[in-house]
């Protein structure tokens, strides 16, 4: 047993609160989780993926769905794109840069951020079981 | 779908393996089975794109 299994096993029995602010954490900053329960390296896998992923979606003029939408696949979408955290929000608020849907590259675009999404969802259930103990 | 595979197969790997040579080896497995099929895939819609 490692020293960050041990770590992470003793603040859960601490403070069940814990693996919540994790995974909370998580969200917000992809990777941050990771970084907090001493996991570099899937710290930097996660931060490194889910950033490049929405960047690359960003550059290629993709479409980060908004809430709010009155079609099931906007809201999935959205729900999608949100899961990234800080890479949803932080884009939306320093350009003013529009998604160009007329092109392929767009809409690939709109699949990356998505997917950026997807990816932090997966690191956010990982940190979570791992800040629970349940993973190494 | 270059850059896609690549970023998508190292967080499978991180998330799949434990250890940083099985987490690279998985990671160029699953990078080279994306890019493979994508292909394959590709091919296989190939005459029925007209």
């Amino acid at each position: 047993m490692t020293v960050e299994t041990l770590v992470t096993e003793e603040n859960s029995r601490l403070n069940p609160v814990f693996p919540v602010l994790i995974a909370l954490a998580a969200w917000i900053v992809p990777g941050l989780g990771h970084l907090c329960l001493r996991r570099w390296v899937r710290a930097l896998g996660f931060f490194a993926t889910a950033g490049g992923l929405a960047l690359a979606g960003y550059a290629l003029h993709g479409e980060a769905f908004r809430p709010g939408s009155a079609d099931p696949f906007g809201t999935l979408g959205f729900l999608a794109d949100a899961c990234s955290g800080v890479f949803y929000f932080l884009p939306r608020v320093l350009t003013n840069a529009r998604p160009d849907l007329s092109h392929a590259a767009g809409d690939y675009g709109t699949r990356f951020i998505a997917a950026a999404g997807i990816v932090n969802l997966l690191a956010v259930i990982d940190a979570y079981a791992t800040a629970r103990g349940e993973r190494s | 779908m270059v850059l896609f595979a690549l970023l998508v197969s190292v967080a499978l790997a991180c998330l799949g393996r434990q250890t940083l040579a099985g987490r690279i080896k998985f990671a160029l497995w699953s990078f080279a089975l994306f890019l493979v099929i994508g292909v394959g895939v590709a091919w296989l819609m190939y005459p029925f794109s007209r």
